[in-house]
């Protein structure tokens, strides 16, 4: 990314109220957002700065902060450089609004966070479940959702200990070795 | 249901009828499927349905330290699992600020053009047998698995290899290694016209790919399309050489593209692809002998590693398109968070809904198969 081009983009994101922006690497800028001003934020940098690949749409649970992040990463084809837009949403309710009428592969992304966290965006073409068809428990992302707990609730283990195990155990051999003998087992700190 | 208790039912009468595509279907790339509604031969809707190979991968990284994490993400995309490896360790390599020694990065590029050329072969494959053309199948993952026997010599692992780890590579190179590395490629080589023969100049196969499954550049802009399907419209955009990694800017090739967007053409463009990492590979091979040094950087006790926190967004270009992760540490011995974003993401979905309308039901294999689609990425 040339530096006019850099000058450029500052000047051009400038025009958000409330925005931050980081530069990481040539090629890689970080964008922090109030949640009200992505979508202005987006058709800005689609329409005016070339920003016409959404890479993808990522979700992180922020649970002791009670917030929901999205990051919106977009790629330009001409300055060859990515953006990397960061917004903050409350985790309850979790709704947020649809970006599909400006990228169309947003539908795939949303709906796939809609399915693992819960969350509702308004206006995307297609909220069912597609992975976890199945399934009815919690959004399964979630930071709350333990899956060993869940296992144990719903799920019983098996108990696999055929007789050529318990012979192999018996005479001291087999794969199982006992924890004073594991490498790392008595490592303290 | 007893016969005399059957009462047949009275539809309104209509030509419509709903089939299930998948998932266990020659026609089906994995456990995939699709629900098709048909007037006749013809689709008139598609809708993808996946979830048959969920393993909740991004929830099991965040539940492992980041160095176990290593044997993990490989089982992301069967095909061609070596991305993803190199794109989980660059993630941590960015958020530590490692340095990774040279020799370590050349030997990453043998391995990642290596296991495209294993992709692709495997590809043509499946490909070719859905025009009933099994020769070129068996040719395919014969030759296939000469590149694997490579790849179980100098990573231990056929398939998943697990040879990136954060820092550089595990192994260093077996004696007489790059040798047999040339060895292989000249033989991959010299069977290509053979191919172009039996599969690429078929009529079969040119007649059933042509004008099959068609976008436009636009339309694959708009839908993020990525890698060999978007330069099979005519854009010549790789992330190798667009948005560098390792030390592909030091290295000569090509991108070769096509202007028509139909199967066809995404095909030849991995054909020629095949060619072009070939010519990196003899590159690596060339010069690996005079770059000497450690092959990774010292990292901390790997048991006991906490990584900074941070977040990071990697790209690299596999075989099928773009391949993202992004990664965030709160500091802590396991990843906060592991998002990865496979080219398949649009591919077999959006995409393959959007190809599949308006062409017969036996052209949905050949635009599944063109796009080069893997459900395993779809659903992580």
């Amino acid at each position: 990314m040339s530096k006019e081009i850099t000058h450029w983009l500052d000047d051009l994101l400038a025009e958000i109220e409330g925005i931050v922006v980081r530069r990481k690497s040539s090629r890689r800028v970080r964008v922090d957002v109030p949640a009200d001003a992505l979508p202005a934020l987006l058709e800005l940098l689609q329409g005016r700065a070339g920003y016409i690949h959404l890479s993808a749409i990522s979700c992180v649970d922020w649970i002791k902060e009670d917030e929901f992040e999205l990051v919106y990463h977009v790629w330009s084809y001409e300055s060859h450089s990515l953006v990397s837009a960061h917004i903050r949403i409350a985790r309850e309710p979790g709704v947020y609004l649809s970006v599909y009428d400006l990228y169309q592969p947003a539908a795939f992304f949303e709906r796939d966070i809609h399915e693992m966290y819960g969350i509702h965006f308004e206006g995307s073409p297609n909220m069912e479940k597609f992975i976890l068809t199945e399934w009815d428990g919690p959004p399964p992302m979630r930071k709350e959702f333990d899956s060993e707990a869940y296992i144990n609730e719903h799920l019983s283990w098996q108990n696999y200990n055929p007789e050529w195990l318990q012979e192999l155990v018996a005479e001291g051999g087999g794969v199982i070795i006992p924890p004073e003998e594991q490498r790392f087992s008595q490592k303290k700190k | 249901m007893r016969p005399e208790n059957y009462e047949a039912q009275r539809q309104p009468p209509s030509n419509e009828f709903e089939l299930n595509f998948g998932p266990n279907h020659p026609g089906i790339e994995g456990n995939y499927a699709l629900k098709v509604k048909l007037h006749g031969d013809v689709v008139l809707e598609a809708q993808a349905d996946g979830g048959y190979l969920h393993r909740g991968f991004e929830k099991l990284m965040e539940q492992r330290l980041w160095i176990q994490n290593i044997a993990l993400v490989p089982r992301i995309c069967v095909p061609d699992p070596s991305p993803m490896e190199l794109c989980y360790s660059m993630a941590v390599e960015q958020l530590c600020g490692l340095h990774v020694p040279q020799r370590a990065n050349w030997i990453r590029v043998m391995q990642l053009e290596l296991s495209r050329i294993a992709a692709h072969l495997f590809t043509f494959g499946g490909h070719a047998a859905t025009t009933g053309m099994y020769s070129t199948m068996y040719w395919g993952v014969a030759d296939r698995d000469l590149v694997l026997d490579l790849f179980e010599e100098f990573t231990g692992g056929r398939v998943y290899s697990i040879y990136n780890i954060p820092g550089g590579v595990r192994r260093e190179l077996p004696s007489g290694f790059l040798q047999r590395v040339s060895e292989t490629l000249d033989y991959i080589e010299s069977r290509l016209p053979d191919y172009d023969n039996l599969f690429f100049k078929n009529q079969v196969f040119v007649k059933r790919a042509k004008d099959v499954g068609v976008m436009t550049q636009e339309q694959a802009l708009a839908w993020g399309v990525t890698g060999p399907n978007l330069r099979a419209t005519g854009l010549a955009f790789d992330v190798r050489r667009d948005d560098p990694y390792l030390i592909y800017d030091q290295l000569e090739f090509e991108i070769p593209t096509e202007e028509s967007g139909d199967a066809w053409a995404r095909t030849l463009v991995r054909r020629h692809e095949l060619m072009e990492s070939i010519r990196i590979v003899r590159q690596v091979v060339e010069a690996l002998p005079d770059i000497h040094g450690p092959i990774r950087a010292p990292i901390p006790n790997p048991l006991a590693w906490n990584v900074p926190a941070g977040e990071t967004y990697t790209r690299v270009e596999s075989s099928k398109g773009e391949l993202c992760y992004y990664v965030v540490s709160d500091g802590g011995p396991k990843p906060y968070r592991v998002h990865v974003r496979g080219p398949s993401s649009m591919h077999a979905v959006q995409v393959l809904e959007k190809l599949s309308v308006g062409s017969r039901i036996e052209d949905i294999a050949q635009t599944m198969f063109s796009l080069d689609a893997c459900p395993p990425e779809v659903d992580r």
